[in-house]
């Protein structure tokens, strides 16, 4: 009887801890392309001045105050002198200079605040750095979009290519195949690039990867923080855990 | 020795004018010191304790977050919605407000981990069973607060998540015949899920439900210190007492499951911490990734599933459609037949056929009898009913429904024994059943409709199984848990 | 079986001496680190209750342009949420300012809070322009300008030109120094601050780096 109730405790077990990484078991939707994440202070400078040199005038990241980025490395100064454009103060929130009515006459849409991205953007699939890594590198040319521009992740994308200078042009190259039920369906096949840009593909790779790095960053500053200070909470609930232990043990010795 | 003598004696004075006005002394020993616990208790009755932690957690995190939360829906100047951004603000801005968000998170999912295992208890060692009939119906009152407050604060975050999850829900009003499209605009206060659901839903969370559950807390202790604790044996340690009328194998509460609940509690913590700093969204089950995406009423999210511990009823509720409906009818008469064939009494008799004969008409007529001429006049009654509950209706029936069939085990167990030690096979089997069941529906409620296992095995006949398992757990258990053949109780409790 | 529990609780325990040693020195270890965890768990909650980065940018140093100041006039600019003075003392107030030694509390300002760099009785880095904190230290009400001399200032015949608090009557000279017997007990604050220019005043910061 007592093994029954392990096994109840086992299953009890299941519900509650292994259960979590099943759901991980992704049974559609798109691949991504594994982020390859920098979190050093010069990847995510480079980020960061990526992001508001081409992320900034559309969107926003109003949950970010501009001196939060002296955690990645800068000094106050720096930022102000380098990475500020819409703002005079540092303690100032990143706010987009675009006004929401114009945007949504421009793009449909108003672009969306980036503050969590990285975090929303998360699913089965991968994390919001895969997404976003995924993302950025696969717009190509589509002329019967408003723009000139279409996603192979994000078909009909309101957001043109910002990067196009420095990834060039992709366009995409589709095959006709039978969907199983008799109707001929155009497929994305891949995509090509007709058009260099200013930087080869493994350096526009790596460019994106440090902006990805940023975004993930700016979804929780400080979570390296959190992490490291984790080990030192563990520690010290652990000498907790064995001291209440053996307290409790020196009090039951009486209980036969 | 002496300097001790002079700090009791002092002490003592001042105990002694409290005593006479206040029940200090008699409280601290009828509950904690003189409270004779069993003393065979073990793993399982960790959770009791636990439960009552998180709570604290949850409320004292609450009373936090309330102070720089913010319960609006219109749009701050960047175009998020404040109550959003007032999250991502105590995140960033608020110096340790991310510790006590994240606590407030992961307690929300402990809360539900330590009570779903605390209830397990309660079913391996039939710990609702005579006299703790009134305990387990605290329990199971608190248990629907505790998803109420979930539900309510679920959606103050306000994002998609949040949303539509509120959105979903409060929809399920609208099965209710006549009044519910009425009800539901009632709840929401508005036709949409607004800014006004947003306020009461925060007023509910905040006041309202921690008040009812602080209540039914103290009730739920106040009813089991009068009992006294059940154990694994499932035998009453109050049968033996001493000369003092102390129970043999009964020990004080303080100081022994003190120290051992301490233990407990640092385990806890353990897993608590581990959570918080190295994976606070719980992989996407504490914190749902849309939620990260504000509220936005013109678009719903790909896929949108209740947080996990809503999931096993959330299937339920889904796996009742119509094609679902004729195996829950034959189920119903199944149970139905049973009761009327081992009950005596005429009129329990009469009750049974009426709900078989109430039944059938109500689903033949919606089925057959609805598509075709009414070929008899009593048919009529049978599709009215039938049009008046349709599959929507009974799958809201059913979710409420098999969080309630928890109440009744008290009188559904027949059992001679009162814990799994003691019971048979059977009794095992259908547990272990009910256990896979209850997994499998949740984990099927985080999935969208069409998910197969491994590609392969459809989820909805699992999903429809399941729940017939699960009703099966309830609905058979008189007749099972009398046919099992159990081992005889001992006497006194046994050591492991 | 169970016989030997009374020991456990019937022994009448008094205090901590009277546990068995090998207990109590686990108590006492268990509660040391409980008290580390426990002060551990505070820690957020109390920092929450600090200013947040929101309120520490709203109260960051704010820049003054002082051109438009004529002289005996005053403005008022908000640092932190509080309103700093400014004023553009002529040289008959600064001349004044001497007379009133005698009726001060603390004419030296030597239980005054304020920087290093305004000592004396202008109590400012240029004479001209008198920069303080508008919040009387008495219970933290923002006092009133009377700049009139004399009668005329309703503040009776020895009257420099000051300050005066509507709430409890506290009186402040032109360079904010409280008067004796008033219920204000130290003269008004001066914030730090510093100047970018002849005309600019950064107030809330006396390094002139960003």
């Amino acid at each position: 009887m007592s093994l029954l109730n392990k096994l109840f405790a086992a299953a009890a077990l299941v519900v509650t801890m292994a259960g979590l990484p099943m759901g991980a078991q992704a049974n559609e939707g798109p691949t991504l392309d594994k982020a390859p994440l920098r979190f050093d202070d010069a990847s995510l400078q480079q980020g960061a001045k990526l992001f508001v040199n081409y992320c900034l005038s559309c969107h926003g990241a109003s949950s970010v105050r501009y001196n939060t980025l002296t955690q990645i490395g800068l000094s106050e100064q720096q930022i102000k002198d380098n990475l500020m454009f819409a703002a005079d103060k540092t303690g100032e929130q990143m706010m987009v200079a675009l006004r929401r009515d114009d945007a949504r006459k421009w793009f449909g849409v108003a672009p969306p605040d980036l503050s969590v991205i990285a975090r929303a953007r998360a699913s089965e699939a991968g994390s919001g750095a895969d997404w976003l890594y995924t993302y950025l590198r696969q717009f190509y040319r589509d002329d019967s979009r408003p723009t000139g521009w279409n996603n192979a992740l994000f078909p009909g994308v309101g957001m043109p290519h910002v990067l196009w200078s420095l990834q060039g042009e992709q366009e995409a190259r589709f095959v006709t195949r039978d969907d199983g039920h008799g109707n001929m369906v155009k497929q994305l096949e891949g995509l090509e690039l007709v058009k260099p840009g200013s930087l080869t593909k493994d350096e526009y790779d790596e460019q994106v990867a440090d902006l990805v790095s940023f975004l993930t960053w700016m979804g929780e500053p400080g979570q390296e923080t959190r992490r490291s200070m984790g080990w030192f909470v563990l520690a010290v609930l652990s000498v907790l855990a064995v001291l209440s232990y053996l307290l409790k043990r020196a009090y039951w010795k009486d209980v036969h | 020795m002496s300097c001790c003598k002079i700090v009791t004696e002092k002490a003592q004075q001042v105990l002694g004018w409290v005593d006479e006005r206040f029940p200090l002394t008699s409280t601290y020993k009828n509950h904690l010191a003189e409270y004779y616990a069993p003393k065979n208790f073990n793993f399982w009755y960790f959770f009791g304790s636990l439960a009552l932690l998180v709570l604290v957690i949850q409320i004292v995190t609450g009373i936090f977050l309330v102070m720089h939360y913010k319960p609006d829906a219109s749009l701050n100047a960047a175009g998020v919605p404040v109550a959003f951004a007032s999250v991502e603000y105590i995140m960033r801005d608020v110096a340790g407000g991310k510790f006590i968000r994240y606590m407030h998170s992961t307690g929300a999912s402990m809360f539900f981990i330590v009570v779903y295992l605390h209830m397990f208890r309660g079913l391996l060692y039939g710990s609702y069973r005579k006299p703790r009939e009134l305990i387990w119906l605290f329990g199971m009152a608190i248990f629907l607060c505790l998803m109420a407050e979930a539900f309510f604060g679920y959606l103050l975050p306000w994002g998609q998540m949040s949303f539509w999850g509120a959105q979903v829900i409060v929809n399920l009003f609208e099965a209710i015949p006549v009044i519910g499209p009425d009800l539901s605009i009632f709840i929401r206060g508005d036709f949409v899920v607004s800014d006004a659901t947003l306020n009461r839903f925060f007023a509910f969370h905040v006041i309202a439900i921690p008040l009812v559950l602080l209540g039914l807390v103290t009730a739920h202790l106040i009813a089991l210190h009068e009992v006294g604790s059940n154990n694994p044996d499932g035998v009453e340690i109050k049968k033996y007492k001493d000369a003092n009328g102390i129970p043999l194998d009964g020990i004080p509460f303080h100081p022994y499951y003190t120290v051992k609940d301490i233990f407990g509690v640092t385990i806890f913590l353990i897993v608590f911490a581990i959570i918080i700093f190295f994976a606070p969204e719980g992989g996407g089950y504490f914190l749902e990734f849309n939620n990260f995406f504000p509220a936005d009423a013109l678009k719903t999210p790909p896929h949108i599933a209740p947080v996990w511990y809503f999931t096993p009823f959330y299937s339920m509720l889904r796996a009742t459609t119509s094609d679902f409906l004729p195996y829950l009818w034959a189920f119903v008469t199944l149970v139905a037949g049973l009761t009327a064939w081992s009950v005596r009494n005429v009129w329990v008799r009469r009750l049974c056929l009426v709900l078989v004969v109430g039944v059938y008409w109500g689903f033949f007529g919606l089925t057959v009898l609805g598509k075709t001429k009414p070929l008899f006049d009593f048919a009529i009654l049978g599709i009215h009913i039938g049009r008046g509950f349709d599959a929507k209706f009974w799958g809201v029936v059913m979710m409420g429904g098999s969080v309630l069939l928890f109440a009744l085990l008290p009188w559904l167990d027949r059992s001679p024994v009162k814990s799994i030690r003691y019971k048979g096979g059977l009794f095992k089997t259908i547990l272990t059943l009910f256990v896979v069941s209850f997994v499998l529906l949740g984990f099927l409620g985080t999935k969208a409709p069409g998910y197969a296992f491994f590609g392969l095995i459809p989820g909805g006949p699992v999903a429809a199984v399941s729940t017939i398992l699960y009703l099966a757990f309830f609905g058979l258990m008189p007749w099972y848990s009398r046919l099992d053949k159990t081992k005889p109780e001992p006497e006194r409790v046994t050591s492991k | 079986m169970s016989d030997n529990k009374q020991d456990a609780s019937g022994g009448e325990a008094c205090c901590a001496c009277s546990l068995d040693p090998s207990r109590r020195a686990l108590l006492a270890a268990t509660a040391g680190v409980g008290a580390v965890v426990g002060i551990g768990a505070a820690t957020p909650f109390v920092t929450s209750f600090m200013p947040s980065e929101r309120a520490k940018a709203a109260g960051a140093p704010v820049e003054v342009d002082l051109s438009k100041l004529k002289a005996g006039e005053m403005m008022t600019v908000e640092w932190q949420g509080k309103p700093v003075w400014i004023v553009r003392r002529t040289p008959e107030m600064l001349a004044a300012l001497k007379k009133n030694d005698a009726a001060l509390a603390d004419p030296a300002s030597e239980r005054a809070e304020q920087p290093e760099y305004v000592k004396g009785e202008a109590r400012a880095i240029k004479d001209e322009y008198f920069v303080c904190l508008g919040v009387c230290t008495h219970l933290g009400c923002s006092p009133n300008p009377k700049f009139a001399m004399g009668a005329e200032s309703g503040m009776g015949e020895a009257w420099n030109g000051g300050f005066l608090c509507p709430c409890h009557g506290s009186q402040f000279d032109l360079a904010g120094r409280v008067f004796k017997a008033m219920p204000a007990p130290t003269n008004l604050k001066i914030p730090p601050h510093v100047y970018l220019s002849d005309t600019r005043l950064r107030i809330g910061e006396d390094t002139k780096g960003a």
